[in-house]
């Protein structure tokens, strides 16, 4: 089987990503076993393991592994309660840094994203180089990246060289690079079809690419069929970079029309309130403000502002700039059935104001 | 109805009903100013709703000049009415009106315009269940401006955007937060002997227009009801609703220790803080860096887009524990100019609390800004 994929696809991987972010922040904890849970001894043995650093890694320690049980591997590891505010943060800024490089970014998890960079110039592995150093520049940490065509075979080249490393995986080495491995490498083989090929004696990749296609349809039905192809290196899922938040709004629509300029303000008042209050939730701020009109003719309008910096997070300011553009869409007199207001060409957001309550 | 008048003291008292007229609101006979002529006096009386403001010009009043010819009533557009009166001509100006067509005449001008009939004019609230009690207005005004900066602007919470009064006796505790600042300010009034107990919370954006009519005043006489608080201001009489709600708790919030504690000039703190703004207004965050180190007090504004400025402070005194703490300069630019260049305390518990502005060595917290930092990531 030949395919003719000319895509170029980045997985990007943070390595221990939470344990990273500890360590950086307090060098004490830099050389020691450090696991990202709330310690089993203040929850009495409950809670899960969310990260472990690789000193842990090495004592069999994994993430989603409960705390106690990590806690019995490695008796003198410290315990740290996750801070997610904190870790999302630090992913807004890598998430940052890929939109730096292209907009057809489909984030995974708070450090894990697939990059199509296929329109760019530059070689995968200079982009990996580079991203990678931008990533340890700005926030301090390493990350691990796979090159290749297809998204399956990125992201086994990402775990491949971890951490801190690089993985190409080309149409030319593509399959010695299967061949070696493990059965339980390869995507949708479980605790289950594990052992089932087990008994078949299919151990690593090259025993897979050895099965028939219809072999492996009758034994293991559709997932059969997609290990069929991953043994292959074959895999068509695209980058799906516009599943990531655009712009966030807010529309209303009035059953009883608007037709005074203090309603409007009014209206626009409560949806700018709404609309900062789903940015902050998501930590973002815009660039452009959209406002949407709909009369009750049914013509519906809209106008944008984009500033060169993000909007202020200022009700009182998006209110008398839709107001504005109200102003030149409609004069009186007016009906108006429809107002909504929407802020995009987001970016994350560094800062919080703290509140008194 | 017809009166002649000095336009000067006209125009004064068409400024001072003026600052209650919108010319946005859902009432539109609001937009006009109410003109009733008695036997004894003009009384004109300008509305937006919330807070409503009367004015009275006596024949006793010799400046005024006011010749009553005719008693009546007229309401008329309130700015175009206005600009009419300043453009006059002469001195003196006659307004006679006819039904609902008023003529105004000055020296060789003379205008008509249409106006609407009196009686559709809403009528000023009635107060039942009344408490009043005398203020000197300079106390007024300070309790005015020391609390005014922290109000809410924003109708998410309307409570927020109102002054909480707490009276007892001669002591007042006036409190505004909009949930990122609060300002404090407690007096025990002076000159009188006030057995009020009450609990109020008055729209900020009405203290803020009764804040200019009390200049030139001596004392103010203030009634208060369940859902309206009256000033008399001697001619001018200025009402405004109350806010109904409960208000926030706020003694709570108001640390009581510190673990960082910086006297400075507040001129000199404002000055590095304007120099900070400059860049971080510049940035989409808007927010300054003060670092406590070994006494060493430094503030810097860094703008990712546009650059940085770093500044050492010349501070009276600094204690405690070292400290790095982010702040919006706005809010501690509007808290420093209330101390009017004075020397501040500002104490610090921690990068992540609030922390407090006071007069520098005073600990009663009769005179107080809080603000909260801001978590930078």
């Amino acid at each position: 089987m030949i395919t003719n994929d000319t895509r170029k696809i980045l997985h990007v991987d943070l390595d221990a990503f939470y344990a990273q972010i500890e360590m950086r922040d307090n060098p004490k904890l830099r050389h020691k076993v450090l696991i990202i849970a709330r310690d089993p001894e203040e929850t009495g043995g409950r809670g899960v393991v969310a990260t472990a650093n690789y000193a842990a890694r090495k004592l069999g320690v994994h993430s989603a592994m409960s705390a106690s049980e990590a806690k019995n591997l490695a008796p003198d590891a410290v315990f740290l309660s996750p801070n997610f505010t904190k870790y999302r943060a630090v992913s807004d800024q890598i998430h940052n840094i890929f939109d730096a490089f292209t907009k057809k970014v489909e984030p995974v998890a708070l450090d894990e994203a697939y990059l199509d960079v296929s329109d760019l110039n530059l070689s995968g592995s200079m982009l990996a180089a580079r991203i990678r150093h931008e990533i340890l520049r700005v926030t301090g940490l390493t990350s691990s990246i796979g090159i290749s065509h297809n998204k399956l075979l990125a992201k086994l080249g990402s775990e491949y060289n971890k951490p801190n490393g690089v993985t190409v995986i080309t149409t030319q080495n593509m399959l010695t690079f299967l061949d070696e491995l493990t059965i339980g490498d390869f995507r949708g083989v479980g605790k289950k079809t594990h052992e089932k090929f087990k008994r078949l004696q299919i151990e690593n990749g090259s025993d897979l690419r050895k099965m028939s296609y219809d072999e492996l349809r009758s034994q293991f039905g559709k997932v059969g069929e997609h290990l069929y192809y991953q043994a292959r290196g074959v895999h068509f899922g695209e980058v799906q970079w516009q599943r990531q938040r655009q712009s966030i709004a807010k529309e209303e629509t009035y059953d009883h029309f608007l037709h005074s300029e203090r309603d409007i303000q009014y209206e626009f008042k409560k949806l700018a309130a709404a609309m900062i209050e789903a940015l902050k939730k998501h930590h973002r701020v815009g660039r452009t403000l959209n406002i949407k009109v709909r009369d009750d003719n049914f013509n519906t309008m809209t106008r944008a502002i984009t500033r060169e910096l993000p909007w202020p997070l200022s009700e009182e300011l998006l209110t008398e700039n839709a107001q504005n553009i109200f102003e030149d869409l409609m004069a009186p007199p007016f009906s108006v059935r429809l107002l909504g207001m929407s802020m995009s060409n987001l970016q994350s957001n560094s800062f919080e104001e703290m509140t008194l309550f | 109805m017809q009166f002649s008048i000095n336009r000067q003291a006209f125009i004064k008292a068409l400024n001072d009903v003026s600052r209650a007229i919108s010319s946005r609101t859902t009432i539109p006979i609001l937009t006009n100013i109410k003109i009733v002529l008695t036997q004894e006096e003009l009384i004109l009386t300008g509305s937006n709703s919330d807070i409503s403001i009367e004015t009275r010009i006596e024949q006793s009043d010799t400046g005024a000049q006011l010749i009553i010819k005719q008693p009546g009533g007229i309401t008329l557009l309130a700015t175009f009415f206005s600009n009419i009166v300043k453009n006059l001509p002469a001195d003196d100006m006659t307004l006679s009106v006819d039904g609902v067509r008023a003529s105004i005449t000055s020296g060789a001008s003379d205008f008509t315009i249409n106006g609407q009939d009196v009686h559709n004019y809403p009528q000023l609230p009635e107060m039942d269940d009344v408490q009043s009690l005398s203020v000197s207005a300079a106390q007024l005004v300070d309790i005015i401006s020391q609390t005014k900066i922290s109000a809410s602007t924003q109708e998410s919470r309307p409570i927020l955007t109102g002054i909480h009064l707490a009276l007892n006796g001669n002591d007042v505790k006036a409190v505004t937060t909009d949930s990122h600042r609060l300002s404090q300010r407690i007096v025990t009034l002076t000159g009188t002997d006030a057995h009020v107990k009450a609990d109020v919370i008055m729209p900020a954006k009405s203290f803020n227009e009764l804040q200019s009519l009390l200049e030139g005043q001596d004392r103010v006489e203030i009634k208060l009801a369940a859902n309206q608080a009256v000033f008399d201001l001697g001619n001018t009489t200025f009402y405004s609703r109350l806010l109904e709600g409960n208000y926030p708790e706020t003694d709570r919030l108001i640390p009581t220790e510190s673990t960082t504690q910086l006297t400075i000039e507040a001129s000199a703190l404002l000055g590095a803080i304007n120099r900070a703004s400059l860049l971080s207004h510049e940035s989409r965050n808007n927010v300054v860096q003060l670092t406590l180190e070994n006494g060493v007090v430094t503030l810097i504004g860094t703008s990712q887009e546009v650059g940085r400025v770093q500044e050492e402070l010349v501070t009276k005194s600094v204690e405690g524990e070292n400290l790095e703490i982010s702040f919006n300069p706005d809010y501690v630019r509007d808290a420093l100019r209330v101390f009017n260049g004075k020397a501040v305390d500002i104490k610090f518990t921690s990068n992540l609390r609030p922390f407090t502005l006071t007069p520098a060595g005073e600990t009663d917290d009769k005179q107080l800004q809080l603000i909260t930092p801001v978590r930078t990531f």
